[in-house]
């Protein structure tokens, strides 16, 4: 790597390859920055942090299964209905057949199963594309909710408001916080760490050893990060930790990042949204990659909508009511591409996040929902025209733009740099 | 091998330093509980936290809570929930944080809020209902509404006294309508409203020519006029090809000027159509004798009655004597309802008489 960059040299060895992370991770800590002062420093709290996690947990969980169907150049319409349409048969069998909650629960993942796999079928054995086949599943299962309640909410079973708002236990000595959200923070630390030092080692040869600083800065400041919140999430007061829903989508995003990052079906996931007819000549079963993810998104909007029904203490008839727009605005703004074959999980939980925190800040701010809504639209527009331009093939990236100004003329082209910090 | 362990030890080095460094700067954590009774600050925090701007019902309580909240001397925060129950969620989530006195909820789905109720109750908020039920929740104090089976009542009533006035002597052939499946009160409106018209259907006073008697079936998803609209031109063209029409039975004024509007292009005479909200179109309808009647459920009076509970609890008086109780599923609750009045062109004028806005549509 060319030192002679000097200080943006620099920061991209810091930053890695994962450059567009990290500026998504940067815009929601300015936007929690400005709200903090805005709200006169309501925004950074323990219990607000809880609840822009337990508030949004639903949508995070759709998101995930929403990037992988986008990846493949898909769109599934019917998540909301599909929540909402388990949640209620949760809510049902719970109250009125008197079905214990564990198996009211199992019964509507089952469910959620089922008709995942009812939408696999259409789209991978019929090939009906995505758009029109969830789009009939949306109407089926919106239907199916109203038809089965007869438009009445129904109380859901007391043990699921600790999968949709619940905390951890308080346990071990007095340290000031709540120890399950210290583990859980040492945990992660201890991940990053590990992980970080792992990647470094794998890089260095007998003969060239990557320069340790980099990887020693990026430490330092996520573990600050981690560090800084679960002091925020376990400071709280007594008997509030890092919420359950979150801790189920944290433990979601670890399994599917690996899913969509390091196993065959993952692979295949991006090279068949990349480009279909390529990968069925190397030999990718399209069809079977089509029916997984279409099967995997309705298992977790069965996921959310339970989640979802913990929180409310019902499932209402309009339970799941344009929940699919917000998964969708997620994925976007974590950057995936409309045309398939680009996203990651992580980037699309950090776009999540964005929106949420989004969300909340106006909210805490008393700004109306007419125009919340014009401010969430704008933004959405501008995260995705910001990615675009940046796409844009034989155009510098926004970054190099504004850098380039100031850069000698002989620097190494944008193109080259992203492929040696990415090996 | 070796590099591996010492990977792992500088991992856990790094894991345990940092969290444990910052419980060394920690104060002490709040048990979260707020006192209850005995009032609070004549300048407290009052949360609004209403279902949406999209009927005028709504658009008046969201002007007159920011208003009249404003001039008792609270701190108004008033907020819309753009119809979507995780948006309320944690619009009230957020009137908490704000350190919210009292918070008052439009519920969109009064049984969906329990936890964030509760989270208020335990901070020692008061929590008034408004115009809706709150349900399967102990974290409320109060609900104030308009009676909705009452409403119905009131309905039903109208729709029989206008066709009698209007269309001589029965039998009549009406249709039913209903309000959308996911607000509690669209069925005490629809039971309130057939406690009136059951008995003169079996005594074969009014005929349901469709035969579509059941509240799933008159429904109207999302109390969207359009929908309403599109059924009974169905209804229309299927049932009334060589019938009239004489009556309707309407939730509420949109739909009631949908089913008129279908009426009409069906080249069918007027029916006799009931309605709810005084919405101001549907004000000049009447005027004009299209709509024969609507409901009046004036938002001013729910308001001040809202405020008047408020202001009790803000001295730390006892709430005024409820007019009854309901169990919402979890408690019974104090109810303060108030009673609907009827609009038709003759009462119009004295109905509206203090209020300039809607006078001005009568001309």
């Amino acid at each position: 790597m060319s030192k002679e960059n000097g200080i943006k040299g620099g920061l991209k060895q810091v930053l890695g390859g994962d450059l567009r992370q990290f500026v998504m991770v940067g815009a929601v800590i300015v936007a929690l920055i400005i709200f903090q002062i805005l709200n006169n420093g309501r925004m950074i709290t323990s219990s607000n942090f809880q609840n822009i996690i337990s508030g949004n947990a639903y949508v995070f969980t759709l998101s995930i299964g929403m990037v992988m169907v986008i990846i493949l150049g898909q769109i599934d319409l019917s998540v909301g209905s599909v929540a909402g349409f388990v949640g209620m048969t949760v809510a049902i069998t719970a109250s009125e057949y008197g079905w214990p909650w564990w198996v009211a629960t199992l019964g509507g993942l089952g469910i959620g199963a089922l008709i995942g796999a009812w939408q696999g079928f259409w789209l991978s054995k019929m090939g009906i594309p995505g758009f029109i086949s969830t789009l009939a599943g949306m109407m089926i299962f919106r239907g199916g909710v109203i038809w089965m309640s007869h438009s009445i909410s129904r109380p859901a079973p007391e043990e699921l408001s600790w999968f949709g708002a619940g905390s951890l236990p308080e346990w071990g000595p007095n340290t000031g916080l709540n120890n399950s959200t210290l583990l859980l923070g040492v945990i992660a630390i201890a991940a990053v760490v590990f992980m970080q030092l792992r990647k470094w080692k794998r890089l260095a040869t007998a003969e060239s050893k990557p320069p340790l600083w980099p990887v020693i800065v990026r430490l330092v400041v996520i573990v600050g990060v981690i560090g800084y919140l679960t002091y925020l999430f376990g400071s709280g007061n007594i008997g509030t930790s890092f919420p359950v829903p979150g801790l189920i989508v944290g433990f979601l995003v670890v399994i599917y990042h690996i899913i969509t990052q390091h196993t065959r079906f993952g692979r295949h996931i991006y090279a068949v949204g990349g480009n279909k007819a390529a990968a069925a000549l190397t030999g990718v079963n399209v069809s079977r990659t089509y029916f997984l993810a279409m099967f995997n998104m309705s298992i977790l909007a069965a996921v959310a909508g339970i989640m979802f029904i913990g929180r409310s203490t019902a499932a209402g008839p309009s339970d799941g009511n344009s929940w699919e727009l917000d998964a969708i605005a997620a994925v976007f703004i974590g950057g995936a591409a409309v045309s398939g074959g680009i996203g990651t999980v992580v980037a699309t939980i950090v776009g999540g996040l964005f929106m949420a925190v989004l969300n909340n800040g106006l909210m805490l701010y008393g700004v109306s929902a007419d125009q919340t809504q014009v401010i969430k639209g704008l933004v959405l527009l501008a995260a995705v025209a910001v990615d675009v331009l940046n796409k844009q093939q034989g155009r510098p990236s926004i970054f190099s733009r504004l850098s380039r100004k100031k850069a000698a003329p002989a620097e190494i082209p944008q193109e080259q740099i992203a492929t040696e910090s990415a090996a | 091998m070796k590099n591996n362990k010492r990977i792992i030890a500088v991992a856990a080095a790094f894991a345990l330093a940092v969290p444990l460094a910052l419980t060394g700067c920690s104060g002490d954590r709040g048990s979260g509980g707020g006192d209850t009774g005995s009032g609070f600050p004549a300048d407290a925090t009052v949360g609004v936290a209403l279902p949406w701007l999209g009927t005028q019902n709504w658009a008046e309580a969201n002007d007159m809570f920011a208003e009249q909240l404003a001039e008792a001397g609270f701190k108004p925060l008033v907020q819309q929930a753009d119809n979507k129950v995780p948006q309320q969620q944690s619009q009230i989530e957020a009137m908490i944080e704000q350190g919210a006195s009292v918070i008052v909820v439009g519920p969109v789905d009064g049984s969906q809020l329990g936890t964030q109720l509760e989270k208020a109750k335990e901070k020692g908020i008061l929590i008034i209902g408004y115009d809706r039920l709150l349900e399967n929740t102990t974290g409320v104090d109060a609900v104030v509404q308009y009676g909705s089976i009452r409403t119905g009542e009131l309905q039903g009533q109208s729709l029989l006294e206008g066709l009698k006035e209007l269309k001589g002597d029965g039998p009549y052939n009406i249709e039913l309508f209903a309000g959308g499946p996911a607000d509690p009160n669209a069925p005490n409106f629809f039971t309130g409203a057939m406690s009136v018209l059951q008995p003169k259907i079996d005594d074969g006073t009014l005929v349901v020519v469709s035969g579509q008697t059941t509240f799933e079936q008159a429904a109207t998803l999302d109390w969207d006029n359009s929908k309403a609209q599109a059924r009974m031109d169905t209804l229309l063209s299927g049932f009334y090809s060589d019938k009239q029409i004489d009556g309707v039975l309407s939730p509420n004024d949109g739909i009631a000027r949908a089913i008129l509007t279908a009426c009409a292009q069906a080249g069918q005479d007027q029916p006799v159509v009931d309605g709810l909200d005084a919405e101001n179109e549907s004000i000049v309808s009447i005027w004009e004798g299209h709509q024969y009647s609507t409901t009046a459920k004036p938002t001013d009076k729910l308001v001040a009655k809202t405020i008047e509970l408020i202001q009790a609890a803000q001295k730390g008086e006892a709430l005024p004597e409820p007019t009854s109780s309901t169990n919402n599923g979890k408690i019974d609750v104090p109810l303060y309802e108030l009673d609907p009045v009827i609009v038709t062109k003759a009462n119009i004028k004295e109905v509206f008489a203090d209020d300039p806005s809607r006078l001005e549509l009568l001309k």
